[in-house]
């Protein structure tokens, strides 16, 4: 096949033509994957075929070795490595072969591909000569084979992990880079590269940063190119300092002066990217800090591997007016919208990340530029004062703040009002929020909102929610914290004479013409939503009254046909939010006694308007209304049945939704919240919620983040269902055991993978407790007897590992209690003979959480009378 | 794709952000631990309804799902498990006895709780008969110590729940025989032991029954729970107040040898139990006291004391000592000469307990030690050189009225010799004048004015001590600066006539018309 053609054409303009060469292209791929993928290289290697058709072949070989869904990776991988040897080796030989090409894209190509294969293939150890023969490429003469290599070799660093490449090698791939970034290298192409490459390389330097030498070395090559006249070689170098002060935070004391220097001067002079790249710098300094702060004020003190270095209290008095100074270079026509990154917002949101590193230290300095800024006529100095003011306001304490807080106020609630400004009123109702965020609420000694201001505040917010969007969209997120911030509040909450008046603000908002810019609709229902779920006795019969208006919405949303798709994707917006704040409403007006009889004379329209919404779109389940129905069935109890055979059918659209995880996730719980609520009446519905459930759990395409709750879910089903659960055991238990015995394999490098197994095992131990406690006092328990020894390893393992966080060790001592008292004498021994059981037990009864001890003290009991009988 | 491909930048989440994104999150998040907590109830619930564990009380009210549910689930477990259990009972098939354990350890498992009327719902659902036939002769083991376990909880119930007993308890008798395993012996025993307690006719009942002899053998191996239980039981068995079982019971063979090994024993719990059988050998019976004296038990009880911290288990021992001495002068004439090493080692022992934090072993200490204090001038030279002396002279100065009356006892009896046979009791000078200059004068005259007719005479003689025995006539200034005369005063109308006479005496002989005049 002349695959030339094919791929041009792949790429025409003319449709038919596109459609025609992307059939022939996938025919070939499935009728001779080996004779594809060799073809598809030898287009990318020869000089003698057109740009277009070699980048395109060089993508399509790309894709065929990776995928961004996780099972889709997975099987592209297991392709690739069980192809001819033969094949591979003359793909790579032409992949490595292309990095020598004159065509600049055909080698930008190739090197991803070849960090791609080599992605697979080093971490089984193939390819063994690769890294010497990228190395050996380091030296040849043309400097666009350099420049190749060097991108090749940062690409590999970015798909390998550390530990698949020996350190000898590592010792040269980092050579062979420094020497590619310094200052005498004559090329800027292979200078970029090589610092560029440097970036993905240091993640491999942990020896080379220990050694002294080598360490004073790469830094001293990274500081020179953060000083080169090409713009791109700046800022890779500064990304590289970046990654450096988050991987490296112990050892670059020795450098920070010099480092401070050249961040301020390229904050100073630079052209953005690059002073965006040195605020970033600081503010990752910060992150460093800030979570090793946090260990130290931790229940284990001094617990942090790494100690603090105070880089930026020391670095204080000149790093606080550096970053003042940017909060003056607001772009003229700035965008409001989220996401806007310029100097101004990055030197803002690190100034936030010093006042949380260093507190009270930071305020003096920054006090001072306020007061001389807030009240100039040019917008840009009270703006960047207002701006200021705002992002210290997390971090140093009450005391500090409060008093400079109650003088602020005023002239923030002035300024909100009648400052011509747009981008001043947005700042200054953005500091309000922060203001109630973090200095109002139950747990503050001086209250700031008195009965005096209370009016005043109100008054100006619900007037700023007429503004334009960006300031009206900023006091709704003020009115949601002064709301919160009266959560628990026991007696008559100050906002109670206001609160019809809050209530219709908030609706006014959302029918604004203009409610879809600056996510102002979203901002005003999440803050309707929040006065809700923070109303008290009094204000909770207006809440009530609320429930037709929103149910009118939602229905007015359902009555809309034949939209353009952008009109629908707002529907569906909107849908979401009205679900949202009918669930926030169900979940208090159902909990409440006061409401709760009123409020279920709506149970059966809001139904059906749920049903609705699932109904009016045919493929997925609204993830808010799942929600909702969950709220709903809990407030509904066993009538919940009633809606059962309509809602069924959307419950398994949801369980069977595996792009949108989300959705299945949310459906899981939902299951668990019918189940609680209809109790053995669910089970004219457990075949087919069992049947999903199963499915998705030996699915490899469901987000793992799913498979926790579905084995909590298990438990669920057995506790509503008791005995009858049996049918199911067969199916359940293994299902269990295994995954029990993968979370015991799991290798606990990172964070993560350590998060994840501890919910893993709360989910498989929550199954346990919940079939254990289903099946007590019945006939069937000797059912469960085969599967007690590995439930016991379970727990030894896990109790030894030493490594469960607190839930997880709740859940299991629940779970050796739950054991002997439903198998008594037929646990008994087993638990005694259990290499843990009694340390384990013991380590609870003396636990500080009340909540362990007390499941602690009952499995103990329980276990006393399994080995007594 | 290809072209330029640069390196992800950093972008962070900016400082200044919209509300919706957040509150979305939170919110959403909020929903899905709501779920999770009524899980976690939901599992505490079930643990506590079904198993019977009073886990803590403010756990229990915490929980308003509990309190709605627990009552009615509880009550309808409970009458269920007595229904099973009937089932189980008129059940003849393969796999009977199986059945019937099964239900009876449901039904034993609900009336172990507390805190909700199990009890109460078992009997009116008709549980005794089927216990009662549980108990049948012949049972398997397993099964007789289920029912004798229920039996047990209902017997620890209300008078009434424990009467409903009645009707099993020549049966729990009948098991606690060698023929017996030991657990269903110790079981039955043990319930035998709650209803004994209940009142005195049950006690009488069970007496009559025949309950003594084997309750009494079980105390005769080395098994320390067995005897443990049997001791109690036993304790529970002679408390009274008719002294015939007491009696009884000192006399089968082997029970003497088996209470001094147990009380020699390093268990503390067992020989607290058996100490108690030796408190109420002690009260009721003379003959057994006479018998255990003779077995040289004092020896063993001081030793005990001596090496004793726990209030549970001094407190028995005090009052066996107690009894033991002052029912039989032998106790503290021979066993507690002077001269012997035991004589101090009681002192300090009693010594340790005036000084503990509990006011019952102050008293009990006070009361042992005057029966001590009654003794030869010897024994009393030696309290009076013993730290004792000072802690009795701070009690009396500020302790409660029960343990002043007992340490003015002690003090009293210190300053006197024991009677010569004629008439008054002569003083022991030197330790009259020591407590009094040590300020106890105040302490006694308190007694007096107390309306107590025991504290007052014990004052009275204080006062006529002190009045007769300080030199140069030192004592009417002394009564009369203390405010004796006052208290004795009101005595003069009393209508004791012991008092009243008494307290006439002392104001005509030393405070008659002339008083006052002499100076």
């Amino acid at each position: 096949m002349e695959v030339t053609q094919v791929l041009l054409n792949a790429q025409s303009v003319d449709g038919s033509v596109r459609k025609h060469a992307e059939e022939s292209l996938k025919r070939f791929q499935d009728e001779n994957l080996a004779g594809f993928l060799l073809s598809l290289s030898g287009e990318l290697s020869s000089d003698e075929k057109p740009v277009d058709s070699r980048r395109l072949a060089g993508l399509i070989l790309k894709n065929a070795l990776d995928a961004k869904e996780q099972h889709r990776k997975f099987e592209l991988v297991q392709r690739w490595l069980s192809l001819d040897v033969g094949v591979k080796t003359q793909i790579k030989h032409c992949l490595l072969q292309t990095l020598s090409s004159h065509v600049h894209e055909a080698r930008s190509t190739a090197s991803q591909v070849i960090a791609k294969v080599a992605g697979i293939e080093l971490p089984q150890k193939q390819w063994p000569e690769l890294i010497s023969s990228l190395l050996a490429n380091i030296h040849q003469v043309p400097v666009h084979v350099k420049q190749a290599t060097l991108e090749t070799l940062g690409y590999m660093c970015e798909e390998v992990s550390p530990d698949v490449v020996e350190q000898e090698h590592v010792n040269k791939i980092l050579t062979a880079v420094v020497q590619g970034m310094n200052s005498s290298e004559g090329s800027t192409d292979v200078r970029l590269a090589a610092t560029r490459a440097m970036y993905n390389t240091l993640s491999f330097a942990q020896a080379n940063f220990s050694n002294d030498m080598e360490r004073d070395y790469i830094m001293k090559v990274v500081c020179e190119a953060t000083l080169s006249s090409e713009l791109k070689i700046r800022q890779a170098a500064f990304e590289c300092l970046v990654s450096i002060s988050s991987s490296y935070y112990e050892k670059i004391a020795p450098y920070m002066q010099d480092i401070f220097n050249i961040t301020a001067k390229a904050v100073k002079e630079d052209e953005e990217p690059v002073a965006l790249q040195a605020i970033e710098f600081w503010s990752s300094i910060c992150d460093e800090e800030i979570d090793i702060l946090e260990d130290y004020a931790g229940d284990f003190a001094g617990d942090s591997e790494i100690p603090c270095f105070y880089f930026i209290k020391k670095a204080l008095p000149a790093l606080v007016p550096m970053l003042l100074e940017t909060l003056l270079k607001q772009e003229e026509d700035q965008d409001q919208d989220e996401g806007v990154w310029n100097l101004a917002m990055a030197g803002g949101t690190c100034l936030g990340l010093v006042a949380r590193t260093v507190g009270d230290d930071i305020v003096p300095l920054v006090m001072p530029f306020i007061e001389e800024n807030i009240s100039k006529p040019d917008w840009r100095q009270r703006e960047a004062a207002t701006y200021a003011f705002g992002s210290i306001l997390e971090g140093p304490s009450p005391d500090k703040l409060t008093p400079l807080v109650n003088v602020a106020l005023n002239f923030m609630l002035t300024a909100l009002t009648t400052d011509p400004n747009n981008h001043v009123k947005d700042t200054t109702a953005w500091t309000l929020g922060r203001i109630f965020e973090f200095l109002h609420g139950s747990s503050m000694e001086t209250p700031i909102i008195t009965q005096a201001n209370c009016q005043q505040i109100i008054t100006v917010l619900l007037q700023s929610m007429k503004d334009a969007p960006n300031v009206a969209e900023k006091a709704c997120g003020a009115l949601y914290f002064l709301t919160q911030g009266f959560e628990d509040i026991d007696q008559t909450s100050p906002l109670t004479p206001y609160f019809q008046e809050i209530v219709q603000s908030l609706l006014l908002v959302t029918h604004r013409e203009d409610a879809g810019e600056s996510r102002l609709r979203t901002a005003a229902y999440e803050t309707l939503n929040e006065v809700v779920r923070c109303s008290t006795d009094e204000t909770v019969p207006m809440v009530l009254q609320l429930v037709p208006v929103i149910m009118m919405e939602l229905h007015k949303t359902l009555e809309e046909h034949n939209l353009s798709s952008d009109e629908r994707r707002k529907q569906n917006e909107l849908q979401g939010l009205l679900c949202g704040c009918l669930q926030v409403i169900i979940q208090k007006l159902g909990s409440l006694e006061q409401t709760k009889y009123a409020f279920m004379q709506y149970a059966d329209q809001i139904m059906n308007l749920f049903l609705r919404v699932f109904a009016f779109r045919s493929a997925t389940v609204h993830e808010e209304a799942m929600l909702a129905i969950g709220s709903l069935a809990y407030s509904t109890g066993q009538d919940f049945a009633k809606y059962m055979p309509e809602f069924y059918k959307y419950l398994e659209m949801g369980l069977q939704n595996f792009e949108e995880y989300q959705v299945c996730a949310v459906t899981v719980g939902v299951v668990g919240d019918i189940c609680r609520a209809l109790e053995e009446k669910v089970l004219p519905w457990c075949d087919g919620i069992m049947t999903q459930l199963l499915k998705d759990l030996s699915s490899n395409q469901l987000h793992r983040s799913v498979k926790p709750p579905i084995f909590s879910c298990f438990g669920d089903i057995a506790l509503a269902i008791g005995e009858n659960f049996e049918k199911y055991l067969m199916y359940a238990m293994p299902m269990l055991q295994s995954a029990a015995e993968l979370s015991a394999h799991t290798s606990s490098a990172d964070d993560e993978m350590i998060e994840y197994t501890n919910l893993l095992r709360n989910g498989i131990l929550e199954a346990y407790s919940g079939i254990f406690q289903g099946f007590k006092n019945s006939p069937k328990t000797q059912l469960l007897i085969p599967h007690a020894p590995h439930i016991v390893q379970f727990l030894d393992l896990i109790y030894m590992e030493k490594d469960m966080d607190d839930m997880v060790m709740k859940t299991a001592i629940g779970v050796l209690g739950d054991l002997a008292d439903t198998l008594g004498s037929n646990a008994g021994s087993l638990i005694q003979q259990s290499l843990s059981s009694k340390d384990f037990l013991n380590e609870c009864l003396s636990s500080d959480d009340h909540v362990i001890k007390e499941s602690a003290e009952w499995a103990k009991l329980a276990i006393g009378r399994a080995i007594s009988i | 794709m290809a072209g330029e491909t640069t390196p992800p930048s950093h972008r962070r989440h900016p400082i200044k952000h919209t509300v919706g994104n957040a509150a979305v999150q939170r919110r959403r998040q909020h929903a899905v631990s709501v779920a999770k907590e009524r899980r976690e109830a939901m599992f505490r619930t079930k643990r506590l309804c079904m198993e019977g564990i009073s886990i803590s009380s403010d756990a229990a009210t915490d929980n308003e799902m509990m309190v709605d549910e627990e009552p009615m689930v509880l009550e309808s477990q409970t009458s269920k498990a007595v229904e099973e259990l009937k089932l189980a009972v008129s059940f003849k098939g393969k796999d009977a006895v199986e059945k019937k354990v099964h239900a009876l350890r449901e039904l034993r498992r609900l009336l172990s709780r507390s805190g909700f009327p199990f009890v109460e719902i078992a009997l009116k659902s008709g549980a005794v008969p089927l216990l009662a036939q549980c108990l049948s002769f012949g049972s398997e083991d397993e099964q007789v110590l289920e029912a004798a376990w229920c039996l047990t909880n209902i017997a620890a119930g209300t008078p009434e729940q424990t009467k409903a007993l009645l009707p099993t308890l020549p049966l729990l008798i009948a098991h606690l025989g060698e023929k017996s395993s030991l657990s269903v012996s110790e079981q039955c025993a043990w319930a035998l032991g709650n209803v004994a307690g209940e009142s005195d006719e049950l006690r009488e009942l069970l007496i009559s029954q025949g309950a003594l002899i084997p309750i009494a053998k079980m105390m005769l191996p080395d098994n320390g729970s067995t005897v443990r239980t049997a001791a109690w039981a036993l304790s529970n068995l002679i408390k009274g107040p008719d002294p015939d079982a007491a009696t009884e019971l000192i006399k089968i063979d082997g029970v003497v040898d088996a209470i001094l090994r147990h009380l020699k024993k390093p268990d503390i719990e067992l020989a607290t139990e058996v100490s108690w059988v030796v408190v109420y050998l002690s009260t009721l019976s003379d003959v057994a006291t006479s018998v255990l004296m003779k077995a040289d038990i004092v020896q063993i009880l001081v030793d005990r004391l001596a090496a004793s911290n726990n209030l549970q288990s001094i407190i028995p021992l005090l009052r066996s000592l107690g009894n033991l001495m002052s029912s039989d002068a032998y106790t503290t004439n021979v066993v507690l000469d002077p001269g012997h090493e035991i004589t101090e080692s009681i002192i300090r022992s009693l010594s340790k307990c005036l000084k503990s934090e509990h006011r019952f072993l102050k008293k009990e200490a006070a009361w042992v030690l005057s029966n001590i204090a009654a003794g030869s001038v010897a024994h009393k030279q030696l309290i009076c050189k013993s730290e004792a002396v000072s802690l009795l002279l701070q009690l009396l100065a500020g302790a409660p009225f029960d343990i002043k009356r007992e340490v003015a006892y002690v003090l009293g009896n210190l300053c006197v010799a024991p009677a010569d046979g004629l008439g008054r009791p002569s003083l022991l000078l030197d330790h009259l004048v020591s407590f009094v200059r040590n300020g106890c004068l105040c302490g006694f005259i308190d007694l007096v004015r107390q309306g107590d007719l025991e504290a007052a005479r014990i004052g009275l003689h204080f006062i006529e001590l002190v009045l007769r025995g300080m030199p140069n006539g030192e004592g009417r200034k002394l009564v009369e600066k203390a405010g004796g005369i006052d208290a004795i005063e009101r005595l003069q109308f009393h209508e004791n006539d012991d008092l009243r006479m008494m307290a006439g005496l002392l104001v005509d002989s030393y405070f008659g018309e002339t008083y006052g005049l002499d100076e």
